[in-house]
């Protein structure tokens, strides 16, 4: 092996050079890094102290994981909030999905109006959410509300909608004279409003994202299928089914994010009550009414815990099943 | 980035900087106290003594050129102060908009160019409503940002804020010979509304002065309650909800009262059955009595019998539409509400004759009602920025100011003596024109204010509000469970939220 001798003066330029560019690098890196380092990272890490700490308007004393350990209490608030949150996050996505991809699949065809039909259920989306959900309480309002009106045209009995804290199975049984067990109660009727106000706001959206699912499977797989006799719903089936999973696994993760995480409309309509108080509105309150700064970020934490948990657990069962 | 060595490197260093957050002192104030060692603010010794009988005998300590605390702990170190040519600055943070903001401008400028000592107070909206403002002061406190030299508080806001160490005991510059209040200045203040801001948390210390006052009322429609044969709004508890389930009928959608989610209704009525939210002192709430359970069982039977109905929270002052839309036949509400009430009124179809009366009592010859209002209070700045925004707030109540600021906003005077000014104005309103029995009413309040009684001036009181009305909605309104097991739950948790929110010794 023969080693071959570069001049000195060769290496030190290289060196300099690699030098210069790195720094330039680092230069045009540095105004983001700077904004993630001082708006999340910090951010983050100070959060995390403040979660240590029994800390209302200031530290006080150094507590460890104490306000960890009483949100895992087992009468502890967290635990209700969180069966809150997962309840809005199972009745809302399958729903807002389900609706999301049949209305973007009928607009995916040749139909009058289709323009008019998108930009009609976008609107919700890109409407204030503060306005619409106050908007949407006043439709519910049970003695005043448009809502009830209507159900009283009809001979129906009016219902508390937002003001109503009974399960909605017991509502239902109790309807047909059957007395449900405590532990099957069901969300309230509270929530399942929310659920229905969040389906109207999101499913336009997300039937926007399907739309560009559906635009991107190839017309060629269709009439092959067709020429080989496969009728509307095999194709859909077995086509568009499958190749628009990674639009439905993409919508299906993001959605249930913002189902965790959601807040403006739930404290608009009902500041929590009437079993609607989910994580973020236990976190607001105990940061902003009871000034517990050091145990809402102790449950903002855990909440990033569950979220992360749930994520990865979606990306393991339900990412096998996505076609690339 | 590889995660797996980014969570443990997160993880070492957030204990680190929780270690070293042992260390670390609670925050100093921005100035620092004169060598002098001034007494504890908790031991003030002028603090106990009803400013009426204290201002004259400091009057007569002529003042020396000391050292000046932060904030000024004696009448003596005001009195040193001289904030000529120094250009003091007073930020306000306040809450006021529409016309009230308006007044409030008007006032703030006439001060700015007439005092003589160059202040210039600038007003800051902080918020919609007083949570609004309490929530930016909070986060101030918490982020160590800058705070305003006045704000607006409740009186448990500003115990609160006393709690963290940045609130100014007025004291000092009301008994101060150069800048204070004489006695008989003194004595022209209703001693109620004085009295109301003294902390009992806080070895009575004054953490705000009252430029405004309100009182729950009972509103009625007069119209409606000649049709059920009432010749005048109820006197007592009984006839009150009598004529309220006369009134409700739900397929109309009418109701005889709202429970608007205020745990000053509930108080209210704790008061008309001759009870209290919390001990006189302050040292323990006690809303399990006898009376709280009467008012919580009569609000359940008021939803039972249909005769009541719930206001959604999401409808903010919801009660003024339904009762100006001959919805509601009382409203029991603070009397501020009175201009809005008379706004509303007047732009429906049908307007009708209504009035303010006082909150109908279980024993009429024994009233007692909830008197409440926000005061304005100075929080630690710099001794001059305190002085400064004291001067402001005693220019705010004089008389001329106090019975304007009255006219405009409906609040009740603080004065005795320009109670006549503002009752004479709200009469010769135009809003009230069409209402001259309402416009009647407001020069009531004045006689009722004897009757006054304080819901809870301690740190902690608004979670306790929330727990309150949580209370009420779930066994008054929904009717889910014993009114006074319920009180005595409720009282448990409101007492560990006073401890929790105690001053630290």
């Amino acid at each position: 092996m023969t080693a071959t001798k570069i001049a000195p003066s060769k290496v030190s330029a290289s060196r300099s050079r690699a030098i210069r560019e790195a720094l330039l690098a680092y230069g045009l890196l540095s105004p983001a890094l700077l904004l993630f380092l001082g708006f999340t990272v910090f951010p983050l890490i100070f959060g995390l102290v403040i979660s240590l700490y029994n800390w209302r308007t200031g530290p006080t004393d150094f507590i460890g994981l104490a306000n960890y350990a009483r949100a895992l209490q087992p009468d502890s608030e967290m635990w209700r909030a969180l069966g809150a949150t997962v309840a809005y996050s199972l009745l809302s996505v399958p729903i807002q999905l389900f609706i999301a991809l049949v209305l973007a699949y009928l607009l995916f065809q040749k139909i009058r109006g289709k323009s008019f039909f998108r930009v009609a259920l976008f609107l919700p989306y890109v409407t204030s959410t503060v306005a619409s959900a106050a908007v949407w309480a006043r439709l519910y309002s049970p003695d005043i509300g448009v809502i009830n009106q209507v159900l009283h045209f009809f001979g129906i009995q009016p219902l508390q909608w937002l003001l109503e804290d009974k399960g909605i199975f017991t509502m239902i049984a109790s309807g047909l004279g059957v007395t449900l067990p405590a532990g099957v109660t069901g969300p309230s009727l509270a929530l399942v409003s929310i659920v229905i106000y969040t389906t109207w706001v999101f499913v336009g959206y997300d039937m926007t994202i399907f739309l560009a699912g559906l635009g991107n499977i190839p017309a060629e797989l269709y009439e092959v299928a067709k020429i080989d006799g496969a009728g509307g719903w095999a194709l859909f089936r077995h086509i568009t089914l499958p190749l628009l999973s990674p639009t439905t696994f993409f919508l299906s993760l993001i959605t249930i994010i913002g189902t965790f995480k959601a807040f403006n409309h739930i404290w608009v309509m009902t500041r929590g009550d009437n079993g609607t108080t989910t994580a973020s509105i236990l976190i607001y309150r105990q940061l902003y009414e009871f000034q517990r700064a050091g145990y809402a970020a102790a449950l903002a934490f855990m909440l990033f815990t569950v979220i992360l948990i749930v994520t990865i657990l979606q990306n393991r069962v339900a990412g096998r099943q996505v076609n690339y | 980035m590889n995660f797996r060595k980014l969570v443990p490197f997160t993880v070492a260093a957030a204990i680190a900087l929780a270690a070293c957050g042992t260390a670390t002192p609670t925050a100093a104030p921005t100035s620092a106290p004169a060598a002098t060692a001034a007494p504890a603010a908790t031991t003030a010794p002028a603090a106990t003594a009803a400013p009426e009988a204290t201002a004259t005998t400091a009057a007569t300590s002529a003042p020396a050129a000391a050292q000046v605390s932060n904030p000024p702990k004696t009448a003596d170190e005001v009195d040193s102060m001289d904030l000529t040519g120094k250009n003091v600055q007073v930020l306000f943070w306040h809450r006021y908009s529409g016309s009230s903001i308006s007044k409030v401008m008007e006032i703030v400028n006439d001060f700015n160019t007439k005092n003589p000592y160059g202040i210039t107070v600038k007003l800051e909206q902080a918020g919609a409503n007083y949570q609004d403002v309490y929530n930016k002061i909070n986060a101030a406190i918490q982020g160590g940002g800058d705070l305003p030299a006045l704000t607006i508080a409740y009186q448990n806001q500003a115990a609160t804020y006393r709690g963290q160490n940045v609130m100014v005991d007025l004291t000092p510059f009301i008994q101060s010979k150069k800048y204070g209040l004489s006695a008989d200045d003194l004595k022209d203040f209703y001693p109620y509304f004085l009295k109301s801001d003294k902390a009992p948390q806080f070895n009575n210390e004054i953490l705000g002065w009252p430029t405004q006052r309100s009182m729950e009322v009972l509103y009625s429609n007069l119209d409606w309650l000649k049709q059920l044969g009432a010749t005048e709004p109820p006197k007592t508890l009984k006839e009150f909800e009598d004529l309220a389930c006369k009134a409700s009928d739900k397929a109309k959608g009418t109701y005889g009262w709202i429970w608007k989610n205020d745990a000053s209704d509930f108080a209210s009525l704790v008061f008309a059955y001759g009870g209290e939210l919390m001990k006189p002192d302050g040292s323990a709430y006690d809303f399990n009595n006898q009376a709280a359970v009467d008012a919580l069982t009569t609000i359940q039977r008021m939803f039972k019998n249909g005769c009541a109905v719930e206001l959604p929270k999401s409808e903010a002052y919801g009660e003024q539409n339904r009762f100006a839309n001959g919805k509601l036949l009382f409203v029991t509400s603070s009397s501020s509400g009175l201009p809005y009430y008379a706004s509303t009124i007047n732009k429906v179809d049908k307007p009708f004759q209504w009035t303010i009366t006082m909150h109908p009592q279980a024993d009429p010859a024994s009233p007692k009602v909830d008197l409440y209002g926000a005061s304005w209070s100075v929080l630690k700045t710099t001794p001059e920025q305190e002085l400064g925004a004291w001067l402001f707030m005693k220019f705010f109540t004089e008389k001329d100011n106090t019975a304007a600021w009255a006219t405009t906003s409906n609040y009740m005077v603080v004065r005795q003596s320009a109670a006549q000014t503002a009752i004479d104005n709200v009469k010769a309103s135009k809003s009230f024109a069409k209402f001259p029995e309402a416009a009647a009413a407001y020069g009531d309040l004045y006689k009722w204010i004897q009757y006054g009684a304080v819901e809870a001036p301690v740190a902690g009181y608004d979670p306790v509000r929330s727990l309150i009305q949580d209370m009420v909605t779930k066994v008054g309104v929904k009717g889910d469970g014993d009114p006074k097991a319920a009180l005595d739950e409720a009282v448990k948790q409101a007492n560990d939220l006073l401890a929790e929110f105690a001053p630290k010794k």
